[in-house]
């Protein structure tokens, strides 16, 4: 597929509000994910964890959409990326990385230990990615996807405030990074 | 959520084929969703308080081909489907094609069979056979019959040793089996109506060759089928594959017996099946040059004629497959089907040829070794139930006399008393367990092995405290003081020789599992080599203290040569270890200086740094002390000044290639020590030379460092190369 011509300034981020933004969100991922969701399990998300789920939008029309979700597991506090996905001729042009990067600063935000999520060990775009932001592989789930595909646990841990006084300042220091390496709209 | 009420999916109306229970009674929703809707806006649900992912995941969208199973079908029932006329018996009234479809069958079968062994649902593949569903059906068809009862048999068998052994780890999709008919009727006699199936088609064959070359009257033989021409032909395509099936089923149940007694026979049953194999192969040609005019061409080939076969239907069974979407399952061409069982073959046939009285460290190093070649469940499960039966090795030896023998220690009346100690009762489980584990996926097995550290570090601290009581109450009433201390002493020096080994297996793995970043290399093989430090010391204390007790034994019998052959081992096993700790030492030497030089560069992460990536890769080990007092900050110590020039001075790789090469002559009855230590030489020779490559130019930004794992599966090997 041809990639589309487009300055990263013309891509509008913006965060999930509302019922007309699920169809969206649920045409995206049907395209291009290989599990089957249902309606339940995309609300499930949205309506509990709306500030965790954004879009990106090229001149009107859905390129991009991460959906999240954060809560108590096994005596940590952890957020989950549970649906990441832009549409392949807007691919490799920091899109995924600004989408994943505005929910996993809200997850710090709001105090979580660290994020997770499983990727497919072929998909190589999601994996190098995740490995840029501070992601490890922590397990390989052996045919976890019902295509019987294995899949990578991978793993982000904050630092704990005690190891890196400074650390609140980590993400700031990315936003510069971002802006000038990559020519990403900078952040709001 | 919690103020979210209604997303009501259409309502279907009660069948009557479902009755009420006890304290349930049906009743007509529809009033209430009717009300229900006026009152709900878009996007509301009615749920419980219990409405998490799981229930939102579970959750089906009827009449949505991705989700609802049922809309796939393109019939209801399974009799619907037989009224049809989908699985007719026989097949057809012409007994040619009759014969041709019935072999049609059993080639998809097979297909089958192999594609769930490799993780798939037993009712999307074998149980697709409508013929299997229905086991009364096909009575009338001997051949069929006979064949659809061995393969329920063999089915049953497999699931029985699969879920027994607990090896399926993720794969529970193989166990699940629930609704399909395992067993028909008499299908535990299976192999008589076989036997006797394969004597008619023998006479019949022999019948044909006989009226054929010497045109005599035969005896009174109704022939298998119409076509003279064609009769010795599919006589010979039913034998093979009867015949194989015949023997497996033996191969299975010659496994089973308890003791390894039946790996012999197993054995002779493995060979003549890989021979059968042959003979189903060299069958092709003739079923697929006689098998114009049938049905459309087979895309998937699973037959060995190309044609479709006759009687399957994956959809009518998918409603069974649990609350899951339905998933389309390709089943394994018939090529492929094969293939998986010559590797399933030769690896029993490994399982088979293995000794049934190994030390437990060679048992342990059988299995790792057993597992390089990848072997699937099925595989994998079966040694799993040898090795480990009724707490024994092979059923045979107890666990905890496996554990004195390894530890070193001769058979003294104190061991008694230490049996019966609880935290040794606890040792001998975590060593069954291990022997378990090992057998599992590598992706499971890692996972087991990392949480199993603390496992077997908590068992030493407890053992080490209740030696420490035991020997005090010893030292009081009794003058066994010494003997007691002595037996403490063994047995504290294994625990934690294994402790290392399972550490440096777990740390392995991460390499064959991709689990790694290049930019991880670096604090991984400086764990590894900490690791191994540990186990090269740990090692050599326990044979050191097993060779003093063996020595003071023969001292009596003036037998200095043993000490030497004795002392010999133990520096072997040691440097074969010492090798390895250059090479870990050298390869985490050589991506810090490589990062310190800048030739590799980290990636920045916005949220963490390489401390937390630290903590998450090691976190099992440290959770355990493996190794007490190692963290970030001593690794970052002995690799933050790493360069080039520092490389020069201290050529690991080179100590490496020099002590493997020194080393060999000690294993020379031990190919596969011999085979590790020249990938060992190999990998440290090609790294020195790119080391030196690197530190010439060392000013060329043009030059580019890449790692592979060409010579070993876990130390990589650097190519430079001039972009």
């Amino acid at each position: 597929m041809e990639n589309v011509e487009f300055e990263a300034s013309e891509i509008e981020y913006v965060s999930y509000g509302g019922e007309h933004h699920l169809p969206l969100i649920m045409n995206l991922v049907d395209q291009e994910l290989s599990e089957p969701y249902s309606i339940f399990t995309y609300r499930y998300f949205v309506y509990l964890w709306p500030q965790l789920s954004f879009l990106a939008f090229h001149k009107g029309k859905c390129v991009g959409t991460v959906v999240c979700k954060m809560g108590e597991h096994r005596n940590t506090f952890r957020g989950y990326i549970a649906m990441l996905v832009v549409i392949k001729p807007y691919r490799g042009r920091g899109i995924a990385t600004e989408l994943v990067t505005r929910s996993i600063k809200v997850m710090m935000e709001s105090g979580c230990e660290e994020v997770t999520l499983e990727a497919e060990v072929t998909n190589k775009g999601a994996l190098a990615l995740y490995g840029r932001l501070g992601f490890i592989r922590a397990k390989r789930l052996f045919h976890y996807y019902l295509n019987g595909v294995d899949a990578f646990r991978l793993k982000l841990l904050f630092p704990r405030s005690e190891l890196h006084p400074s650390l609140p300042l980590m993400a700031d220091k990315y936003e510069s990074h971002m802006q000038s390496d990559q020519g990403d709209t900078p952040f709001k | 959520m919690a103020e979210d009420r209604a997303y009501e999916p259409p309502s279907i109306p009660p069948r009557a084929s479902i009755p009420s229970g006890d304290n349930t009674v049906w009743t007509d929703v529809s009033p209430l969703l009717d009300a229900a809707c006026q009152d709900l806006q878009e996007g509301e649900l009615i749920h419980g308080d219990n409405f998490n992912l799981f229930a939102a995941m579970s959750a089906l969208e009827i009449m949505d081909p991705k989700m609802d199973s049922g809309i796939a079908c393109t019939y209801y029932s399974l009799d619907e489907a037989i009224e049809n006329g989908v699985a007719p018996v026989p097949l057809s009234a012409d007994k040619t094609t009759d014969v041709q479809c019935v072999i049609d069958i059993m080639d998809h079968l097979l297909a089958c069979e192999a594609t769930w062994h490799k993780g798939h649902s037993l009712a999307q593949t074998v149980y697709s056979c409508l013929y299997l569903l229905r086991p009364e059906r096909t009575s009338s068809h001997a051949l069929l019959h006979s064949y659809c009862k061995v393969i329920r048999a063999t089915c049953k068998a497999i699931l029985s040793a699969v879920s027994e052994a607990r090896t399926h780890e993720e794969e529970d999709l193989f166990t699940m089996a629930y609704g399909l008919p395992l067993s028909g009727d008499g299908d535990e006699k299976c192999l008589s109506l076989l036997n006797a199936v394969e004597e008619t088609i023998s006479r019949q064959l022999r019948s044909c060759k006989a009226s054929s070359s010497k045109r005599r009257v035969s005896e009174d033989i109704e022939p298998l089928q119409n076509n003279p021409d064609l009769e010795e032909g599919y006589c010979k395509a039913l034998l093979c594959r009867l015949r194989f099936r015949k023997h497996f089923y033996h191969l299975l149940m010659s496994m089973k017996r308890p003791q390894g007694r039946g790996l012999e026979l197993a054995r002779k049953h493995i060979a003549t099946c890989i021979s059968e194999i042959d003979y189903i192969k060299k069958s092709s040609d003739f079923l697929r040059g006689n098998a114009h005019g049938m049905s459309k061409q087979n895309l998937e080939n699973t037959t060995a004629s190309g044609c479709q076969p006759i009687g399957f239907d994956a959809n009518l069974n998918s409603r069974l497959s649990a609350p899951t979407p339905p998933r389309s399952i390709k089943i394994l061409c018939w090529e492929k089907a094969l293939e998986y069982f010559m590797k399933l073959l030769q690896d029993l046939d490994v399982i088979c040829s293995y000794t049934l009285a190994p030390s437990l460290e060679a048992a342990l190093l059988f299995v790792v070794k057993f597992q390089k070649a990848k072997p699937d469940l099925v595989a994998r499960a079966h040694l799993q139930l040898l090795l480990v039966q009724d707490g024994k090795l092979y059923g045979r030896d107890p666990i905890f006399s496996m554990i004195t023998r390894a530890t070193g220690l001769p058979e003294v009346a104190e061991m008694h008393d230490i049996q019966k100690n609880e935290f040794m009762v606890q040792l001998g489980q975590l060593v069954i367990n291990l022997l378990k584990i090992l057998c599992t996926n590598a992706a499971w097995q890692r996972r087991k092995l990392g949480k199993m550290l603390q496992d077997w570090r908590v068992t030493y601290v407890q053992l080490e405290m209740a030696f420490k009581g035991e020997f005090e109450e010893a030292s009081k009433t009794s003058n066994n003081k010494k003997v007691c201390f002595k037996i403490y002493q063994h047995i504290l020096a294994w625990v934690e020789e294994q402790t290392y080994w399972i550490a440096f297996r777990f740390l392995n793995l991460g390499f064959e599992l991709e689990l790694y970043s290049v930019h991880d290399y670096c604090m991984v093989y400086w764990y590894t080599y900490v690791v191994l430090i540990k186990l090269a010391e740990k090692k050599h204390l326990r044979m050191s203290m097993s060779s003093d007790s063996a020595k003071k034994k023969t001292k009596k019998k003036r037998d200095s040569f043993k000490d030497g052959e004795m002392d010999n081992q133990i520096s072997a096993a040691v440097l074969f270890l010492q090798s390895q700790i250059y090479l870990s030492e050298g390869l985490s030497m050589m991506f810090a200086a490589l990062r310190n030089e800048h030739r590799i560069v980290p990636p920045q992460s916005p949220f963490n740094t390489e401390h937390e990536i630290f903590i998450q890769q090691f976190e099992l080990l440290q959770k355990a002390c493996v190794p007490d007092h190692v963290s970030y900050a001593t690794f970052k110590e002995s690799t933050v000044h790493a360069n080039f020039d520092t490389l020069a001075i201290c050529d690991y790789f080179k100590e490496a290639q020099k002590i493997a090469k020194e080393v060999k002559s000690s294993f020379s009855n031990d190919p596969d020590t011999m085979a590790e230590l020249r990938r060992i030489e190999q990998v440290a020779e090609r790294n020195s030379i790119a080391l030196n490559v690197c530190r010439a130019g060392a000013l060329d930004p043009k030059l580019k460092v890449s790692f592979a794992f060409s010579h070993h599966p876990f130390y990589a090997t650097a190519t430079v190369k001039r972009s």
